[in-house]
């Protein structure tokens, strides 16, 4: 992923576009756990999800080049 | 103090400290997440050199909430207004670049359209549209001599308004949130518990009217803040939205099984009063085995699976006494209403399954199957409530924007900003033109105390850190006012007011004459918004409008009588139950209007349900072709005489109901048509409904024997 993508000829940050990308992931990984009531086993439900985020950003903040 | 003996005065003081503190604790807990996500967000905002810094501050005033599920769903509704207003200002400024009058009237009426769309939806809905209309006239009104600039400005008001989100999005959600599950959770519990108990309850016998009325009402009530909450907690909770479909027909279930048993107690009523005491009672000893069924405690964890078993039993114990109890009676027209009375009892008690059955899934652990059957809440919305909204906005536009031209005054775009947001903002409430006069004090208060804390504190202080500090005490003001219930308006005015007109940024300015002609502009601006409240009333809260919800009411049955048969039943149910809460919210409980509301509404609520059963019977099963005229006949007096009830109009629907009955009694083998037939018949003739003021002033004596 280059660091500037050109959107309908407006220059986006790569890191933007990741980061939808990671919101978009955390929502199916939301639904899933939401689904199969995984959220029980955790102290701080938001708290977890938040970190999720962090490290799924995090990973993916790695493709960019 | 612990180990001594406390006196008998001291427990109650104790908690009564404790539950103050409590209160207490809670205001300063949303006052210190706000400041958390209010400094959070401007920091951020300064960081990435945005350029107004104040616009990612405000947002999270405007969506400050006790409740992180409501922070969560103002949010998202608030992203999709703003990308949406961000877009049209794009397109409109790229259509008339050069045209400011034609510039103005396009943003009015994106603007208007947009007001008016909000008044269709309650909830948060409503917001984005009122969002998308003035998102628009902040991306397009400042770069109205730099029309190549407006794809910057859209650009930046996004990035800070999703900032601001972002950062009182997380940390809402994560300091100490305070959870609207719970609160969801308590009111589907309370909502069964109390359905249950009052199915117990009356096991014994008669409900008195208004006994019923205020059930009614309850139930109401009930289905609606359920559906609301149900609409917000999904933003919140990944589990409640996997649940989701599940809450939703729980709730349908519900406002069916609550319907039924309103007929049937209505049924008993009209028996009882009607001396026909034998009919009533062998009804209520057929009804008793459900009542026993649900003697079980209901509050224990897996309370409504231990009911679905017994609620079985109790319907098959009710199918083999009914034969036997029928033998007992032996009057034609006791029987007949004895028939009536059982296949309603037999509804109920399946829909009363359906709806325990719903109530345990719900309960259970485990998120069950894949998804429930798809059911949807509609609602009755008004279209000419709408278009006055559309029209009142647009028209506050105009002239503003006529004024602004010919005036040329400099700060014309910051008096068209304000107009737009308030008159926005307030279009939905039911007494706009009171909440903007309060939030025009406040507002007042706020940009005073802006004033002071600009250029006496702010003046004197140096870095982020002394600004949060010089900031902070005006701002907690605003927010401690906006928890208290009576100064709410004022307080949102003050932090909006304070916020708006400290306008933080980068490179601070400090012009007094420029914020004092600001402030004037603002100032009028909130004038204009308010005045335009007085000018065209909003229609919410009107009589005219109550009216109209009324006939719109009555109207049901004419849906129910005619509308395709596919999903009516729930259509049929949840737009009456938003329509009857629509008006119950606007207006006084106990005055003539809401009593007359609810009259009606139990006339519609029972007649409409035993039409669209008599249809789904005759769908079910081939009607012959010499009787299927009567029955047609009959929907359509009906439904004609509800959405126009005079006495003609009585009389033709009582008689082709008659017809109806008499007909179908001459056919062999479609008694089925017979049960629904008869409680139209009966909801028609009972003298103590709604209807009795358009029947005739002396009934013909048969028919009294027959009503009742």
């Amino acid at each position: 992923m280059p660091r500037e993508i050109a959107l309908g000829d407006a220059l986006v940050p790569g890191l933007l576009v990741l980061f939808v990308l990671s919101l978009l992931l955390l929502w199916l990984l939301d639904a899933i756990a939401g689904r199969f009531g995984l959220y029980r086993l955790v102290w701080h439900p938001p708290l977890f999800r938040l970190a999720v985020f962090v490290c799924v950003f995090g990973a993916f903040a790695l493709f960019l080049i | 103090m612990s180990t001594v003996n406390p006196t008998n005065a001291a427990p109650p003081f104790r908690q009564v400290l404790a539950e103050s503190l409590r209160e207490e604790a809670s205001v300063w807990l949303f006052v210190v997440k706000t400041l958390i996500s209010f400094f959070a967000a401007g920091w951020l905002a300064m960081r990435f050199d945005l350029p107004a810094p104040s616009t990612a501050m405000l947002t999270t005033i405007i969506v400050a909430n006790r409740q992180s599920g409501m922070v969560l769903a103002k949010s998202f509704y608030r992203t999709i207004g703003t990308l949406a207003g961000a877009t049209a200002a794009i397109g409109i400024v790229a259509s008339f670049p050069q045209q400011r009058d034609l510039f103005l009237v396009a943003l009015s009426l994106w603007i208007g359209l947009c007001a008016g769309g909000a008044t269709l939806y309650r909830n948060f809905k409503s917001y984005a549209f009122v969002l998308a209309g003035y998102t628009a006239a902040i991306v397009a009104v400042p770069v109205i001599d730099n029309p190549p600039g407006v794809f910057d400005s859209a650009v930046a008001r996004i990035s800070e308004v999703l900032l601001g989100l972002l950062v009182s999005g997380v940390v809402n959600d994560v300091v100490f949130p305070s959870r609207m599950r719970d609160v969801l959770r308590r009111a589907a519990r309370d909502q069964f518990a109390h359905f249950v108990g009052f199915v117990r309850d009356s096991t014994e016998g008669a409900i008195p009217r208004d006994a019923m009325e205020k059930a009614h009402l309850r139930f109401v009530r009930a289905a609606v803040t359920l559906e609301d909450l149900r609409s917000s907690v999904i933003f919140e909770d990944a589990e409640a939205r996997a649940r989701s479909n599940h809450m939703r027909l729980f709730n349908q279930r519900f406002m069916a099984a609550s319907t039924s048993f309103q007929s049937l107690h209505h049924l008993i009523n009209r028996l009882k009063r009607a001396k026909r005491v034998r009919t009533a009672d062998t009804l209520i000893r057929l009804y008793a085995p459900l009542g026993e069924a649900l003697h079980a405690p209901i509050d224990a964890g897996l309370a409504a699976r231990v009911l679905l078993p017994r609620i079985v039993t109790a319907r098959d114990a009710m199918r083999r006494q009914a034969a036997e109890l029928r033998t007992t009676l032996d009057d034609p027209q006791d029987l007949r209403d004895f028939d009536t009375g059982a296949s309603l009892l037999g509804r109920f008690a399946e829909e009363l399954h359906a709806y325990v059955d719903a109530a345990a899934s719900l309960q259970s652990p485990r998120v069950i199957g894949g998804s429930a059957e798809r059911v949807s809440f509609d609602r009755g919305n008004d279209f000419i409530g709408a278009g006055i909204a559309t029209f009142r906005t647009t028209l506050t536009m105009l002239v503003l924007g006529a004024f602004w031209i010919e005036s040329a005054w400099p700060m014309g775009a910051s008096a068209m900003l304000l107009a737009t947001i308030f008159a926005g903002l307030f279009a939905t409430t039911p007494n706009p033109t009171r909440v903007t006069w309060l939030v025009m004090l406040g507002y007042l208060a706020g940009m005073v105390a802006g004033f002071v804390c600009l250029f006496f504190v702010l003046t004197q202080v140096d870095g982020y850190g002394l600004l949060i500090i010089g900031v902070a005490p005006f701002l907690a003001i605003g927010l401690v006012m906006m928890m208290t219930p009576s100064l709410a308006s004022i307080g949102l005015g003050w932090a909006m007011g304070f916020a708006y007109i400290l306008a933080l940024k980068n490179v601070q300015t400090y012009d007094p004459a420029h914020f004092i002609n600001d402030a004037i502009a603002q100032v009028i601006g909130l004038g204009a918004a308010a005045a335009s409240f007085v000018v065209i009333p909003p229609a919410i809260g009107s009589a005219w409008l109550r009216r109209r919800q009324l006939a719109r009411l009555r109207s049901q049955v004419a849906l129910a009588a005619e509308a395709p048969l596919p999903g009516l039943r729930h259509r049929f149910e949840s737009v009456n139950h938003d329509l009857v809460s629509q008006v119950v919210a606007q207006t006084q409980p106990g005055s003539a209007d809401s009593r007359a509301l609810i009259a009606w509404a139990l006339a519609v609520h029972e007649t409409g349900r035993a039409l669209i059963e008599l249809r789904h019977d005759m769908g079910r099963r081939d009607v012959p072709g010499t009787l299927r005229p009567y029955l047609d006949e009959a929907l359509h007096t009906l439904a004609r005489f509800y959405e126009k009830p005079d006495a003609p109009g009585y009389l033709l629907a009582r008689d082709a109901v008659a017809t109806a009955i008499a007909s179908v009694g001459e056919h062999e083998g479609e008694g089925y048509l017979l049960e629904h037939l008869h409680l139209v018949r009966l909801a028609l003739l009972d003298g103590e409904s709604v209807l009795a003021a358009y029947m005739p002033t002396a009934p013909l004596t048969k028919d009294i024997a027959h009503a009742s």
